[in-house]
């Protein structure tokens, strides 16, 4: 840790404004160490990239209609509620035009995707008041309060209860859709549940990271872990390690470098990912 | 309990099909009445699109019941797989298998299912799964990862799956697609076993007759509509030639198919093979072996 980064944490003030922030960070990087193995595994990760991108639309929506515009706990909720019920009805609507519309999965993932981004940025445009999109695009770590750091947490840990009670289909659904599904699974409704659980934690990351880059925290730690082993228990222990790594050394370089926050992380995560790639090139020679 | 494992009362079924002139209705089953007894190895035979599959789904509660009625253990197909009676072993692999799982934790998976969510893996669910893979020989690769296992021993493992769940009754789709003779020839002594020790009612959809033959109690011949129920001895060349009669159709054009036994037959034209080569081929000695 460098002298930036512990001036920022070591001054009162400083440490103020960023500390909600790196609270934030680490419930994401919980999020992401949960959900990360499946998506990478269940290839969902360019469905993850349009459910992240109807977060612009959701946003617009939020701007649009004056939600939040106070600093408040109850307007933190009545943004991140309404931007999720967009990400989720966006989810719910490339799951119809897939399945019911007859439309190839990536196409109705693209037209929801480009819809949304339209969306937001007609709306962002027709709001009453000057309106940042680089911090909805890319975060801003200073756009974080404390009641943003508390969501976060209280949805990484209601994200993981959830997960831990339905652990046992989820992951019978994941690797085998059609036995679990003769097995008396509900796969529709393990199906909506993950869709929800990508809304949740889109939403979650997208003030830090950003709309554009937060579906990279959804996919690269699963995509490290999943280079580092090939045992279950391992993989999801080096997700949560890659994660929370991901996440607190992007920050510090954020810090270190002034760059975007959800940049940083990525960047961090990717270069994780080179490394895990030739270490799985070793094993295997 | 009632003593059918499963009772089918004329089932019939048709699939949607889009058309230019809207949507029509293909039959896959007609008229289907079949009772399986518990405890009873059935194998269906039948050729492809013949309802074999179609059969399998209804009994599963993959498909709704169009008409009659399914009935599994006295309940709906779908109250009888949530209850964990059914074991389904899937014609081919279904499975994500870049999953970084071994075939033990797969088999666990099957037994740990239905366990509450607060509970861990028990040492009865341990125990289950070690029963199950020591029961189809798989307790010598059930550390490999479950992507990298050969056919054959991924199927012992998808059996060891469904067993491990403790079913009642155990559906098998295909079973030997794309397994050596000498492998359709384990698969039929693992079909005994499961029979001896467990006393499972087995329930086999194959098109290939050695599979059937081998490992089964009863047949049940299937194009649409069912043709003959009856053992293994029963699988005569003029019920063969009448259940795959489009299969030969196919291959030699519109033709009639004379089925009779070599020992009735008094066309010196006709080429049979000596009764010593036809006795290791199972239904041999049965009704000679002219199509």
């Amino acid at each position: 840790m460098t002298s930036t980064t512990l001036h920022y944490l070591s001054d009162p003030m400083l440490r103020a404004l960023y500390l909600p922030g790196i609270a934030a960070g680490l419930a994401l990087a919980a999020l992401c160490a949960m959900l990360s193995v499946l998506v990478v595994l269940k290839r969902l990760a360019f469905v993850g990239q349009g459910v992240s991108h109807a977060a612009f639309g959701g946003v617009g929506l939020v701007v649009a209609l004056g939600i939040g515009a106070s600093a408040s706990a109850a307007g933190t909720l009545g943004q991140f509620g309404v931007i999720f019920l967009f990400c989720l009805g966006a989810a719910v609507l490339v799951g119809v035009l897939a399945e019911r519309g007859k439309t190839e999965a990536d196409t109705a993932i693209g037209i929801v995707l480009v819809g949304s981004m339209a969306l937001g940025a007609v709306l962002l445009r027709a709001a009453p008041r000057g309106v940042s999109w680089e911090s909805f695009l890319f975060g801003d770590i200073l756009s974080l309060a404390w009641a943003d750091a508390a969501l976060a947490w209280c949805v990484a840990l209601g994200v993981g209860l959830l997960l831990v009670i339905v652990r046992r289909p989820l992951l019978f659904w994941a690797f085998d859709p059609v036995v679990a599904r003769a097995a008396g699974v509900r796969c529709g409704v393990m199906n909506l549940l993950l869709m929800t659980l990508l809304a949740l934690a889109t939403v979650t990351a997208m003030k830090l990271a950003g709309v554009v880059l937060a579906t990279a925290l959804l996919v690269l730690p699963g995509a490290v872990a999943l280079k580092l082993s090939s045992r279950w228990d391992r993989v999801l222990l080096a997700s949560a390690g890659v994660a929370i790594a991901g996440v607190l050394g992007g920050l510090v370089l954020s810090f270190e470098a002034d760059w975007p926050p959800g940049a940083s992380m990525v960047c961090v995560l990717a270069a994780f990912f080179g490394v895990g790639a030739v270490w799985a090139i070793i094993q295997r020679t | 309990m009632p003593d059918a494992a499963v009772e089918y009362s004329h089932v019939g079924y048709a699939y949607p099909v889009p058309g230019v002139d809207g949507t029509r209705a293909k039959e896959a089953l007609r008229d289907v009445s079949l009772r399986v007894g518990v405890g009873e190895r059935l194998g269906v035979l039948g050729p492809n699109g013949g309802g074999k599959s179609t059969l399998l789904k209804l009994t599963l509660g993959l498909l709704p019941v169009q008409q009659g009625d399914v009935r599994v253990f006295g309940m709906t197909p779908r109250d009888a797989a949530r209850a964990g009676l059914i074991g389904y072993v899937p014609q081919r692999a279904t499975c994500e298998l870049a999953f970084p799982l071994s075939c033990r934790q797969v088999v666990r998976m099957g037994a740990t299912l239905r366990a509450k969510w607060w509970e861990g893996v028990s040492d009865a669910h341990r125990a289950g799964a070690e029963q199950a893979l020591a029961l189809v020989g798989a307790l010598d690769w059930a550390e490999a990862p479950i992507g990298r296992v050969s056919g054959g021993q991924f199927q012992r493992v998808m059996i060891a799956r469904a067993l491990a769940g403790g079913p009642r009754l155990l559906l098998l789709d295909e079973p030997t697609i794309g397994i050596d003779v000498a492998g359709q020839r384990q698969f039929a002594d693992l079909l005994g076993r499961l029979h001896a020790e467990l006393g499972l009612t087995v329930i086999v959809v194959s098109h290939d007759i050695r599979t059937v033959a081998a490992g089964c109690d009863h047949v049940a011949c299937l194009s649409r509509t069912l043709h003959s129920h009856s053992t293994p001895e029963g699988l005569t060349p003029r019920v063969l030639a009448e259940v795959f009669r489009h299969d030969v159709a196919a291959v030699f054009g519109d033709v009639h198919v004379d089925a009779h036994a070599a020992s009735a037959c008094h066309d010196p034209s006709h080429a049979h093979s000596h009764p010593s080569a036809r006795r290791s081929e199972p239904g041999a000695g049965r009704e000679g072996g002219a199509l």
